[in-house]
């Protein structure tokens, strides 16, 4: 796995001396597989006769010849696989299509399709709050996401990583919880939204966190701790909530185990569909302690009234079992450092 | 305890994979993906609880001799949700197993289905 992932952070800079000097720029992308459509940020750059490629802020191999483009993104399916899915198309009228195959060593669960992909822009976001009522039970949804495993760490960070186990070293395989960061891209479990007046609680069924999202201005206490779920801010810009986290303790962005910084701050925005019945956020990470470009992951979750949030303890006594049972308490141990 | 199981077969198979209800994001970590492995056995311990569900089940190996295996599915929350409780399989049950193999010769499988002793077949799905 770690050769594959070594040739693709080789690869991302492609020579495109016949490239359309249009491609570059930032390009909002949609994958149509069989299923859920995937959407995210392609984002084109160019130096001289190369160019670069990052799709969710981690990088891809891009190959571009005249308008047409070759782009290899990495991901993985939801067991942890890696596998890679091939675009290739062409810009006519300003806009990207063609089709995509997925290259894999593994069987996974993914399909080949067609692809889009037009120039983006941030449009201004609207000063006037428009609240909208996000109360409820939210379970997740499928797609969205590119779930891109490769990102754009710093030099430190990929240092730190390179040996990172993640089934000894991942926090909430001890029942230590794995932090905002990762839990709110997580996908089996729900979660409620309360709404009072100056505050939205969401309440994780996930190692059964509680986070609160304060809507006044106020400032966290003096001295107020760092931790996994760290301190949280909102507001409406127009009917978006934008979520701003951060007191964040060290810990990782997701189960491979990339890190994250006591300086880092988490966005998240917010927003529901028309028929209220679907929620989506877009969720980035802002550390460049840690990554030269902010990652970007994409949720969905659907309105789901007629569940309920369960507990969900946990017992880390399996666990340690096992490595009791395979003579690894040792190794395990001598890593402790490896977990902040 | 009673250790009348046997092991059945080992086959390296297609990974059909079907819809997600897991957050095992590890699993590639500890499983082969390709390769699952069938045990029958007795139900010699039950861990109903995160970080996993797991199910501790004795059987005879080929050698004659009596081995533990530790077969792993998902959370609880997301079990009883299909109506897979505690107390849906038990110590002492006699049980058919089929899950993923883990890796480096470890006695663990990931959950694809289990055989109660009254014929139900259960499903775990990743």
């Amino acid at each position: 796995m770690k050769q594959i992932l070594f040739l693709v952070t080789l690869t991302f800079v492609a020579l495109g001396a016949n490239a359309n000097p249009a491609l570059e720029g930032d390009w909002m992308i949609e994958l149509k597989p069989s299923g859920a459509p995937i959407i995210g940020l392609l984002q084109l750059e160019r130096d001289g006769d190369e160019w670069k490629g990052f799709v969710e802020g981690g990088p891809v191999p891009v190959t571009i010849d005249d308008d047409h483009i070759d782009i290899l993104i990495d991901t993985r399916d939801l067991r942890g696989f890696i596998f890679f899915m091939r675009l290739k198309g062409e810009m006519t009228d300003g806009v990207l299509a063609g089709s995509f195959t997925i290259e894999s060593e593994a069987k996974v669960n993914a399909s080949d399709g067609t692809w889009t992909a037009e120039r983006y822009e941030q449009s201004p976001r609207s000063t006037e709050p428009k609240p909208v009522d996000l109360s409820g039970i939210w379970t997740p949804a499928r797609g969205r996401d590119f779930r891109k495993y490769i990102m754009d760490l710093t030099p430190a960070a990929e240092a730190w990583h390179a040996d990172y186990l993640m089934h000894y070293d991942q926090p909430n395989v001890r029942c230590a919880s794995p932090g905002i960061t990762a839990m709110v891209a997580w996908g089996a479990y729900p979660f409620e939204i309360l709404e009072s007046d100056d505050r939205l609680t969401f309440i994780y069924e996930f190692d059964s966190e509680v986070r609160r999202i304060f809507l006044d201005d106020r400032q966290p206490p003096e001295f107020y701790p760092h931790s996994g779920m760290g301190f949280s801010t909102g507001h409406w810009e127009g009917s978006e909530l934008v979520i701003e986290t951060t007191l964040l303790s060290q810990n990782t962005r997701d189960f491979r185990g990339e890190p994250v910084s006591e300086q880092a701050r988490l966005e998240e925005v917010y927003t529901l569909s028309d028929d209220g019945q679907t929620m989506s956020a877009v969720i980035t990470l802002h550390d460049p302690d840690n990554y030269e470009r902010p990652p970007i992951r994409r949720r969905a979750w659907t309105r789901k009234p007629d569940t309920g949030i369960y507990p969900n303890e946990c017992d880390p006594d399996s666990f340690y079992r096992q490595m009791y049972n395979e003579n690894l308490l040792d190794m395990y141990f001598e890593r402790s450092r490896r977990r902040f | 305890m009673t250790m009348t199981a046997r092991r059945i077969s080992c086959a390296v198979i297609a990974c059909l994979m079907s819809a997600v209800a897991s957050a095992h994001h590890s699993f590639a970590a500890e499983f082969l993906g390709d390769q699952t492995l069938k045990i029958e056995g007795t139900v010699s311990e039950v861990w109903f609880k995160n970080p996993h569900v797991r199910y501790y089940i004795e059987i005879q190996n080929d050698d004659g001799e009596t081995e533990t295996w530790d077969v792993r599915t998902s959370s609880p929350t997301i079990l009883v949700r299909r109506g897979w409780n505690r107390e849906t399989i038990s110590e002492g049950d006699k049980v058919i197993v089929e899950g993923y193999l883990g890796r480096d010769g470890r006695k663990l499988l990931s959950l694809i289905k289990i055989e109660l002793p009254d014929g139900t077949v259960l499903h775990h799905s990743y």
